[in-house]
């Protein structure tokens, strides 16, 4: 198959560019596989995919550089296919609908895999007949505006498929948008095997890791923290990741007479060598799209004491087996949770052990072969039925457009 | 189908390094973060080198063999140049295949390697060294050290990436080392838990065992008696009072030395770990102290070096209210 993604920056730092990376470099192996990111802001990706990936950009805002387009005064025009309701929308630019509906136009590939709302809605728009056009979501429906949500159901229906990062979102999906034809399918993100030894379980260290923003509760693993200390003095934490937060869990540990015991490691990467210090993996976040580091703290042979968040730690913690969920936001419970692995050496190992061996299911591989049955799937059904469902999906657009901007007019009205 | 491994090492971003800036910094850092891979933009197309740490101090560096893979361990050599120093104390380690296609170096902990910061080099035949990038550093075993008994020098060498995203080795070596473990800052003076390596008879070397605040600008010295001292561990309590009583405003900084009966004494200092540098990761609150001359602030604080020592700074206005 020919496989054609379609990212917004392929040159920075992020866990759709890391996912989207791994992803591609894995399918590679058997496939004929592109990249096309919009922007490239340097000369090399961070996050390089494997070898065989083709990778290449649409806008080049190389700064000082021959070909920058960064002044292109079309670029200084917004954009109206890029949806106004998209987070990234200010990024966006009359260059950029041109050039990606240019790409689109052009399509050599079987398949087609936007990363964002935003450029899921222009394949859905502009892809051009032929190629299966899928969409991700990265984050979840529920994270969305309520515009953004409209417009996502105005234009989905014309997508062969969406796909999410754990069930409970693709039910939601199911539920909220009208997506008739269109298959709605769960698939993880991949993490790769770590390239360090697994965790012995010796290390008296809980670790946790990502950025310091408030979604992440890290002031609650704190205070969970305190708890830990008063019963285990002997046992520390390591909270890897830089953000706006950390001023206020330095003062949060000052406070809390901590600052022997809990560490703000700032950013660390490769994470995995950090993981393998510790002997406790723990996620105390409000939100997880996905979860990610709880796979990663797995894959190093970690048990994760995770809260039971929507939407990820759930569909990927098998309570009490190779981790352990515990409610939100609730100190006490965090504690406990962290107490029982930390008093009980043997619990500790076998749970490793066990989370080693179930987040095998989330091998870069595993992952590959589900979008593979997916596309597969999705290229079977082209031809005549495929045509039918995408006229329906037109028809459905243009419907919930009207219908959509039907409301908006009434609420402008309202708020007139 | 099996998972692809990047052949290039994931680097760290460019996510700004956002710890808060120290009260007043007495020494700066050039040195950013435990990050065991480069920031961006460094040295592209440098070869990288993976670092396994052995508890003993021992370093062994993996790396892909550069250019014709066949013939290039034949003149390849590891090469540690010292920050600042001439090319003649350089130290030289053979690279030799590995046996699984990649050239391996070991720097033994019974190899001396002066205190300091140590850059990483490749060199090949006659071509000039090239600076090694960091790949993935294996560091778990210095995590909570605990060297044993011994009278030779203690080696500690911890792998890191500089701020423009090379490798480069933090070295000590240290006989006696008095190793700082937890603080505690109360308000009227600090506690420190610590432990004594690398003497004859540690017992006996702590039981004549004082402790001096020698303060960096030229003056007086502060002694503290311990507290406690059991084998190799001891305690002592350090009152702000006594640093602040002559204190006549500016940052001032004391250093702190655990001194025996005879011989050198050791400084204070947190080494026995993976982390480089402890500045931004090791943070202790400072406190309000009524000093004679004004009113200030002090408190513990690791050194670039990752010394302990007690900083007195006048109060800031709002500070703490």
């Amino acid at each position: 198959m020919r496989i054609s993604f379609l990212i917004h920056n392929a040159y920075g730092i992020g866990g759709t560019i890391r996912t989207t990376s791994t992803l591609a470099g894995t399918l590679a192996e058997q496939h004929d596989v592109e990249i096309v990111s919009v922007f490239r802001h340097r000369e090399e990706p961070v996050l390089a995919p494997g070898g065989k990936v083709r990778l290449r950009h649409l806008v080049d805002l190389r700064r000082g550089g021959p070909g920058y387009e960064g002044d292109d005064p079309e670029h200084g025009r917004p954009a109206v296919v890029f949806p106004a309701a998209e987070g990234r929308h200010g990024q966006y630019s009359a260059l950029t609908d041109r050039r990606i509906a240019e790409h689109l136009r052009r399509l050599d590939c079987d398949v087609v895999v936007g990363t964002r709302p935003g450029l899921n809605i222009h394949i859905a728009r502009q892809a051009r007949r032929g190629p299966v056009r899928v969409g991700q979501e990265h984050l979840t429906l529920g994270t969305h505006s309520e515009r953004l949500k409209r417009v996502l159901r105005a234009h989905y229906p014309r997508l062969d498929a969406v796909t999410t990062v754990t069930e409970a979102d693709a039910r939601t999906y199911r539920r909220l948008m009208r997506l008739p034809g269109v298959r709605v399918e769960a698939v993880p993100n991949g993490v790769p095997v770590p390239a360090v030894a697994p965790a012995d379980g010796s290390g008296k260290w809980v670790i946790a890791a990502g950025r310091l923003a408030p979604v992440k509760r890290y002031d609650v693993l704190v205070r969970a923290f305190a708890l830990v200390v008063a019963e285990r003095p002997d046992w520390r934490l390591r909270i890897y990741g830089a953000g706006a937060e950390r001023a206020r869990l330095r003062a949060l540990i000052e406070k809390l007479g901590l600052y022997n015991h809990v560490y703000l490691m700032g950013p660390a990467n490769p994470l995995e060598a950090e993981w393998v210090k510790g002997s406790i993996g723990a996620v105390t976040s409000s939100l997880e799209s996905f979860g990610m580091t709880i796979v990663e703290a797995m894959r190093c042979g970690l048990p994760v004491v995770a809260t039971d968040c929507p939407h990820g730690p759930g569909e990927i913690i098998t309570d009490g087996t190779d981790g352990l969920l515990v409610p939100v936001g609730r100190t006490e419970a965090i504690a406990a949770g962290l107490l029982r692995l930390i008093g009980d050496d043997e619990l500790r190992r076998r749970m490793g052990a066990a989370a080693l061996a179930s987040s095998a299911r989330f091998d870069p591989a595993a992952v590959a072969a589900r979008y593979e049955s997916l596309f597969a799937g999705l290229r079977t059904r082209g031809g005549l039925r495929g045509g039918l469902h995408r006229t329906r999906g037109a028809l459905l657009s243009t419907a919930f457009q009207a219908k959509d901007r039907g409301r908006s007019a009434l609420r402008k009205v309202r708020a007139a | 189908m099996t998972p692809t491994q990047p052949t290039v090492p994931e680097r760290a971003g460019d996510r700004p390094f956002t710890a808060a800036a120290p009260p007043a910094p007495t020494t700066t850092s050039e040195e950013c973060v435990i990050v065991s891979a480069p920031p961006l933009s460094a040295g592209a197309g440098n070869p990288s080198a993976d670092c396994i740490a052995d508890s003993a101090g021992g370093l062994t560096f993996d790396l892909d063999a550069p250019g014709r893979a066949a013939d290039a361990h034949w003149s390849a050599a590891l090469v540690l140049r010292p920050r600042g120093g001439e090319e003649d104390e350089e130290v030289r380690l053979p690279l030799t295949p590995n046996g699984t296609g990649r050239l391996r170096a070991v720097l033994p902990s019974t190899v001396a390697l002066p205190e300091g910061r140590w850059d990483v080099h490749l060199a090949c035949g006659e071509e000039p060294p090239r600076r090694l990038l960091p790949g993935l550093a294996d560091l778990r075993s210095l995590v909570d050290r605990r060297p044993g008994p011994s009278t030779s020098p203690l080696a500690v060498r911890i792998p890191y990436a500089t701020k423009h995203g090379n490798l480069s080795l933090r070295s000590w070596q240290r006989a006696p080392h008095a190793e700082a473990g937890d603080v505690l800052v109360e308000p009227e003076g600090i506690t420190v838990r610590g432990t004594l390596y690398r003497v004859e008879d540690p017992g006996a070397w702590l039981a004549g065992a004082v402790v001096e605040a020698r303060c960096r600008r030229a003056g007086p010295t502060v002694t503290v008696p311990l507290t406690a001292a059991e084998g190799q561990d001891f305690t002592f309590a350090l009152p702000f009072a006594g640093l602040c009583a002559e204190w006549r405003g500016g940052p001032q900084v004391w250093d702190l030395w655990l001194r025996g009966p005879e011989g050198t004494p050791a400084r204070l200092a947190r080494i026995l770990d993976d982390v480089a540098d402890k500045k931004h990761v090791f943070v202790y609150p400072a406190r309000d102290v009524t000093a004679p001359h004004a009113p200030a602030q002090a408190g513990p604080y690791y050194t670039a070096d990752n010394d302990l020592s007690v900083r007195v700074v006048e109060r800031p206005p709002a500070a703490g209210r």
